[in-house]
């Protein structure tokens, strides 16, 4: 009977799922990572997470500015080579974010100094071959990133002051056929060869790969001109050693929790006790790849997320395995109570999952961080509640309800007297 | 069968005082916004050696000139000390003044090892922001709620039932509050997440009472008074109502344990809540929610009668 495999396919791909969820999976170009890189906020494994502002900017800043700046604080991070990094605009309240973890090894890294650092002001020269400073940033009116006029190569336009056109007529005639070098504090972030004397103003830089180089590029010689330096009113630096091992009990304890109320499930509820382990297993394993395909942050409030969807594919598992039972005992055959149990037990679940998935997508709306995390955990637990509690649930208890030595309802938690 | 409705009165006696106690223990203790909500700035150093509280605030007070609160504590499960410093004021501490209280606490006490573990600084605006929109977002899920609730159970009298819903979901948004201000755990995003997370059992727990309510609505003679009705359909689903918080609440209490042994505070803080949530979550539904709404229905059915025996 073809039903009956349906039990042992489902089987089959939630052990897929898991071992994909688990260790992740590498097919050409195609990457799902393993649960062992997925990304966690800097609450469980330990780092700095700063906003960056003006400093007594008596206006909002332009995004042009807080391209700038960006500029600047990439710049800095990767002085310091800190990589692994993620830094946001905020245009509507004109700040930048700035999130990144640091690893325990580090034991010299100072975190306190590295965030002060990132956000001072930024010192943009141009420099010829002898280290000699042409140009400085504020010479720079503005800088500009566009194709060419024959429309084939990016370039970078730049526009310079008088007393900057000044300088560079001068030292452009000087170093022809020679290297101008340009530093964002003593990094050097790109050189170019002087071909003509360069007079009026109007310079332009060329030989740039692609026009996000030269959009990059722009950005930060934009930042010699900023009118503001950055300073830093929010920040939260939390050393590894502190975050690792959080994170390691709660794996622990998130194990233990599993394996106890997988034993109570099975004790209690039998055949449907099995049925909701391998479902909770599913939920689990498709929220695990929910979190780690789009390289979602994972933060302690998304932890809680996690450990509500969770909790709620528990009670799906239980309502329906409740309701069957209660079937049997009123008489109904197995197959007439199965069929009512899911039946009469999914108006329930239908409807607790949407008014949870109301709450989750408010959060996702109105939060920002922590409530953002717990709606997101929240709302892809829920959605594989449906897919785990509800419909592989029904499958697999349909298909094992067609092996003979199963159709036994004290196997279904009924009692035995009722056949 | 247990007569829920028959004991209403001590279920809202008993809820009403946990309530009032927790209102006491509010005036008492006081709410404790922690710096997230407020504005300010905290900052924790392991240290070995001693170190004597007066003269670390007077150090940090020196370096940056501002009011200053230090503590020690100490940790049996990582054998480690910790000095607090906390610097609660109208603006936030730059990093460069918090490198600069750092210098000086190192300068203070070179033998003491002193490494930052961690620090949070946030501005008062920020705090209240964020505080003001989780509260907007927690006020739009009971509106929506609310809205849910009275559509799909339309025929049990939806806009009772979800306003009936709604007092339960605040009923236990109290006794989560009342749980932090007892045991003086500041409010910060733990609570949100805490609380979020208990509306969100609560309200799956009042649901499902409720799916059993409409069901029985249509399988029970129409004669059926509505203690009748709410009483069978409680004690038909108590079995899973018990089952469900059960396990929800093994699961929590493991990660309190976990939580309390390896001492991580941001984790304890956060299931203690949790744990007394999960069964207030289910109280609420059982000995709240189900005898309110009962009470409701009578008196409307008293009101019609009235209207018809006058007519």
């Amino acid at each position: 009977m073809a039903s009956k495999r349906v039990f042992f396919i489902t089987v089959i791909i939630t052990a897929a799922l898991f071992c994909i969820a688990l260790f992740g999976i590498k097919l050409g170009n195609f990457e799902i990572k393993g649960a062992d890189q997925m990304r966690f906020g800097i609450d469980i494994r330990g780092g700095v997470e700063a906003t960056y502002e003006p400093r007594d900017l008596g206006r909002k800043p332009t995004v042009d500015e807080l391209e700038a700046a960006r500029a600047i604080i990439e710049t800095r991070m990767d002085a310091k080579n800190i990589t692994d990094r993620d830094v946001t605009i905020d245009k509507g309240n004109g700040k930048i974010l700035v999130r990144f973890p640091w690893k325990s090894d580090e034991a010299s890294f100072d975190p306190q100094k590295a965030v002060s650092e990132i956000g001072e002001t930024a010192r943009l020269t141009f420099r010829d071959p002898m280290n000699n400073i042409i140009l400085e940033g504020t010479d720079v009116l503005k800088s500009s990133a566009r194709f060419n006029q024959e429309g084939s190569d990016p370039v970078v336009e730049l526009k310079l002051s008088k007393e900057g056109a000044a300088k560079f007529t001068q030292a452009t005639g000087r170093l022809i056929g020679q290297n101008i070098y340009i530093y964002m504090d003593d990094t050097c972030i790109s050189t170019a060869v002087v071909k003509t004397q360069i007079t009026g103003g109007n310079a332009e830089i060329q030989h740039i790969a692609t026009l996000e180089e030269a959009s990059a590029l722009s950005n930060k010689i934009n930042s010699g001109s900023l009118p503001f330096s950055l300073v830093v009113k929010n920040c939260n630096i939390i050393s590894p050693t502190l975050g690792s091992n959080a994170l390691a009990v709660m794996i622990l304890a998130g194990k233990v929790a599993f394996a106890l109320v997988c034993l109570f499930m099975l004790v209690y509820y039998r055949l449907p006790g099995l049925v909701a382990c391998i479902a909770l297993l599913l939920q689990v394993s498709g929220q695990l790849l929910a979190l780690s395909v789009p390289q979602f942050t994972l933060t302690l409030p998304g932890i809680a997320g996690l450990i509500l969807s969770i909790g709620m594919g528990v009670d799906a598992n239980v309502i329906v395995s409740e309701r069957i039972k209660e079937e049997l005992n009123a008489g109904k055959t197995l197959g007439r109570a199965i069929e009512n149990g899911f039946e009469r037990a999914f108006t329930s679940v239908f409807d607790g999952n949407i008014t949870v998935i109301i709450v989750a997508i408010i959060l996702i709306i109105f939060g920002s961080g922590s409530m953002l995390s717990f709606g997101y955990t929240l709302l892809c637990g829920v959605i594989m509640n449906f897919v785990a509690g509800v419909t592989a649930s029904r499958l697999m208890i349909r298909s094992l309800s067609n092996f003979e030595g199963l159709r036994r309802p004290e196997l279904f938690g009924a009692r035995r007297t009722v056949q | 069968m247990i007569r829920f409705y028959n004991y209403r009165h001590i279920f809202f006696a008993i809820s009403l005082s946990l309530i009032l106690f927790g209102i006491v223990a509010a005036f008492i203790n006081g709410i404790q916004l922690d710096i997230q909500f407020k504005g300010g700035t905290i900052l924790k150093y392991t240290y070995s050696d001693t170190i004597y509280v007066e003269r670390a605030e007077a150090v940090v007070e020196d370096a940056v000139g501002r009011t200053t609160n230090c503590q020690l504590q100490s940790n049996l499960a990582r054998d480690e000390k910790m000095l607090i410093v906390s610097l609660a004021s109208n603006e936030a501490l730059t990093s460069q003044e918090q490198e600069a209280v750092t210098a000086a606490l190192i300068k203070a006490y070179p033998d003491a090892k002193l490494a930052l573990s961690e620090s949070l600084t946030v501005e008062p605006f920020i705090g209240k922001r964020f505080f003001t929109n989780g509260m907007i977002a927690i006020g739009l899920s009971f509106l929506l709620i609310l809205g849910y609730v009275g559509w799909r159970f339309r025929n049990i009298g939806g806009v009772s039932a979800g306003t009936m819903a709604i007092i339960a979901l605040f009923h236990d948004v109290f006794i989560v509050t009342a749980v932090f201000v007892i045991f003086k755990i500041p409010l910060n995003d733990s609570f949100i997440a805490a609380i979020l997370t208990i509306i969100g059992f609560s309200i799956n727990d009042t649901i499902v009472i409720y799916d059993r309510i409409r069901e029985n609505r249509r399988l029970m003679n129409y004669k059926t008074s509505p203690e009748e009705l709410v009483d069978t359909s409680i004690n038909q689903s108590m079995m899973r109502s018990i089952n469900t918080n059960l396990a929800v609440f093994v699961s929590i209490a493991v990660i309190y344990c976990f939580a309390l042994v390896y001492d991580i505070g941001s984790i304890r803080d956060f299931a203690l809540p949790m744990m007394f949530g999960t069964v207030s979550g289910c109280y609420s539904t059982i000995c709240i929610a189900g005898p309110l709404w009962t009470m409701w229905q009578n008196h409307m059915r008293e009101g019609a009668g009235a209207r018809k025996s006058a007519s």
